[in-house]
């Protein structure tokens, strides 16, 4: 089989990022791949080794420098990885679109997305990108195994969770806890230089944006900066408690 | 990640990969257990493994003797993030692989190069450099001997200070080779009879990396152990010049922890109705970390590009280890200042590696040795003795 696994690069999470005439300014900023991305890289590689014969395809639409990001992907496992270059800011409809035509053409089996999308946290990639297949589509995966050409999976619902299981071709979306991604290693980080990485143009797609982000503005909220003395511990707990049930009022 | 002057870019992809994955290592699997492994006095045993595992150890070495073939600047990258979490934890993956496995790799035969790097490399092995004495700053002074016998080498005398010794499995000891009135190096298994390594307790400092001596009463060594490609005392310093390269890197990322938690404290700590962070004199010391360190990364940068076309010279390293350790040290001071009493606090990790930056300013050639070194290539005049 082939998983296809959509890789999005997003700030690190100690970035501080900076707003420059009403766009998100990433310049100095860290950016590594989206942790919901992590797990399905992780996901499609312990399908693998749990006995699926599987090649694992990386895929980012984004600007040159996503390259890193498809790069720890392949030093983290997968076969080889394909890169969409374009500068323009997709939504997440436009950018189904461009991942609905690559399963096809790559004659993808399974195709593996972040649940939330964290630079957009719309959620919408994953269900848009079935819809166009025609396939199924899982959301906040949980725990996830393919056996004779079906998947079977848990995800969570409001109550609690669910198991089900769907037939292949279909698309998953991943979230937290669905595994523990590993750190790519150093000698295979090396190697992953010689795995191809293939450049595409957005215009080989035909997508052009339907949205366009025209503003940007970081909430900023003033800390209170009261630090409980922690001498007497029974002291400054009962403290923090009437500090939380009567200022902050976020308990009864 | 503190990058002030985006030193990040003049980084080849891999080198930024590698910097994300060890940043990733150390922040899940050193930091929660930094402080608990200095309290218990040393890492587990396993962490070797670890690091193994991860590529750490000697990852500059070829893939056939289990190294990743890693540019000099990606080492560094890797040296910078495991000293974000502590010295004494660097101090392990730099023993290993620039003071053991590369000499083994630079100056050993095939067969010992078979024999020993693909285990020390994966942590299976740890291995120890037993270079200083009594004399400490003058190897010249060497009074270890290594006397021919037949087919064997009988090698007498001691080391001191030798990270890692009480838990070695092979140990690299540099020796003075009778007839021949020079310096060689040895591959000695710490199972040979006559080999000890008593710990050194008491220590205050790299308290996650434990220390001790060497003793070799008549410790008879095969021939075939000597590392031949290694002619003088010039041979174990290159390798010291390596590790003083990592270190220099190394201690940048313990910078990048004591003005982290500096600044991190500053904003949140109120005096007189506003944060500390306000005031110009706690300004000023945060102002002097941020420099040092932005300075220091295009120091190592560029050290490691030297070394990467081959045309480092022992002065440039001596430059970036006493400039980037110093810069560390007082930083790690400035920072317990700014945190107050909360600085002498485990709560915090400044004050210990504070207290590990005190060895490492000593450590690898001293500060005032590097002084020296400086000087001499200032005035072509050498006023070591």
């Amino acid at each position: 089989m082939k998983i296809l696994t959509l890789i999005r690069q997003v700030p690190d999470a100690e970035a501080r990022v900076r707003v420059t005439n009403g766009a998100v300014d990433l310049e100095g900023a860290t950016l590594v791949m989206d942790g919901m991305d992590e797990y399905g890289v992780e996901q499609a590689l312990r399908l693998r080794e749990g006995g699926a014969d599987a090649e694992i395809v990386a895929l980012a639409v984004g600007p040159r420098r996503n390259e890193d990001a498809l790069r720890t992907a392949l030093a983290m496992g997968a076969d080889r990885a394909v890169h969409v270059e374009t500068d323009a800011v997709l939504d997440p409809i436009s950018l189904s679109k461009v991942v609905a035509r690559i399963a096809q053409t790559e004659g993808i089996d399974l195709v593996l997305v972040g649940g939330q999308q964290a630079d957009w946290d719309s959620q919408a990639l994953g269900a848009a990108t079935a819809e166009r297949l025609g396939w199924p589509q899982l959301t906040w995966t949980n725990g996830l195994q393919v056996q004779d050409g079906a998947l079977t999976g848990r995800h969570d619902v409001d109550e609690g969770n669910e198991t089900f299981t769907a037939t292949l071709p279909a698309v998953v979306t991943t979230q937290q806890g669905l595994n523990e991604p590993r750190y790519p290693t150093l000698p295979n980080i090396m190697k992953a230089k010689k795995k191809e990485l293939r450049k595409d143009t957005l215009d080989q797609y035909g997508v052009t944006p339907l949205v366009r982000v025209v503003g940007a503005e970081i909430q900023a909220r003033a800390r209170m900066n009261r630090v409980i003395d922690g001498k007497d511990p029974q002291a400054a707990a009962a403290q923090l408690l009437e500090l939380l049930r009567n200022e902050a009022k976020v308990i009864a | 990640m503190l990058d002030l002057l985006s030193v990040r870019d003049l980084l080849t992809s891999e080198e930024r990969a590698v910097w994300d994955a060890t940043r990733a290592f150390t922040t899940g699997e050193l930091l929660p257990h930094a402080q608990g492994w200095w309290d218990a006095g040393g890492a587990p045993r396993d962490l070797m493994r670890r690091f193994g595992e991860q590529g750490l150890l000697g990852p500059t070495l070829p893939p056939e003797y289990g190294g990743a073939g890693l540019s000099a600047v990606a080492y560094g990258c890797a040296m910078y993030e495991l000293e974000r979490a502590d010295s004494g934890l660097r101090s392990l993956a730099s023993v290993q692989g620039s003071l053991v496995m590369g000499p083994i790799h630079r100056f050993g035969s095939e067969d010992l190069r078979r024999r020993w790097l693909p285990g020390l490399a994966s942590g299976e092995l740890v291995g120890c450099f037993g270079l200083t004495e009594e004399g400490g700053s003058d190897p010249a002074a060497m009074r270890t001997t290594a006397r021919a016998d037949g087919a064997h080498y009988v090698l007498t005398g001691s080391k001191v200070w030798i990270t890692n010794s009480p838990l070695a499995d092979v140990a690299v000891v540099w020796a003075r080779v009778e007839g021949e009135d020079r310096v060689g190096g040895f591959v000695v298994p710490t199972d040979t009879p006559g080999f000890s390594a008593p710990k050194i307790d008491g220590k205050l400092s790299l308290r996650a990396s434990v220390t001790g001596e060497i003793v070799l009463r008549e410790c008879r060594v095969p021939a075939a152990n000597r590392l031949e490609g290694a002619r003088g005392l010039g041979a174990p310093l290159s390798c010291l010049t390596d590790a003083r390269y990592g270190i220099s890197w190394g201690a940048l990322g313990s910078l990048e922890t004591s003005y982290g938690t500096a600044r991190e404290f500053a904003l949140g700590r109120v005096t007189f109705g506003q944060p500390i962070a306000s005031r110009q004199l706690v300004q000023e010391k945060l102002a002097r970390m941020l420099a040092e360190h932005s300075k220091g990364l295009l120091l190592s940068w560029r050290l490691g590009v030297l070394k990467d076309e081959g045309r480092l010279s022992p002065p440039q390293v001596s430059l970036a280890k006493r400039d980037n350790v110093r810069a560390a040290l007082n930083g790690a001071r400035a920072a317990r200042e700014v945190l107050g009493a909360s600085g002498i606090t485990t709560a915090y990790p400044v004050m210990r590696h504070l207290l590990n930056l005190e060895t490492v300013d000593t450590y690898e050639g001293t500060h005032d040795i590097h002084t020296l070194v400086l000087g001499r290539e200032a005035t072509g005049i050498n006023a070591f003795g």
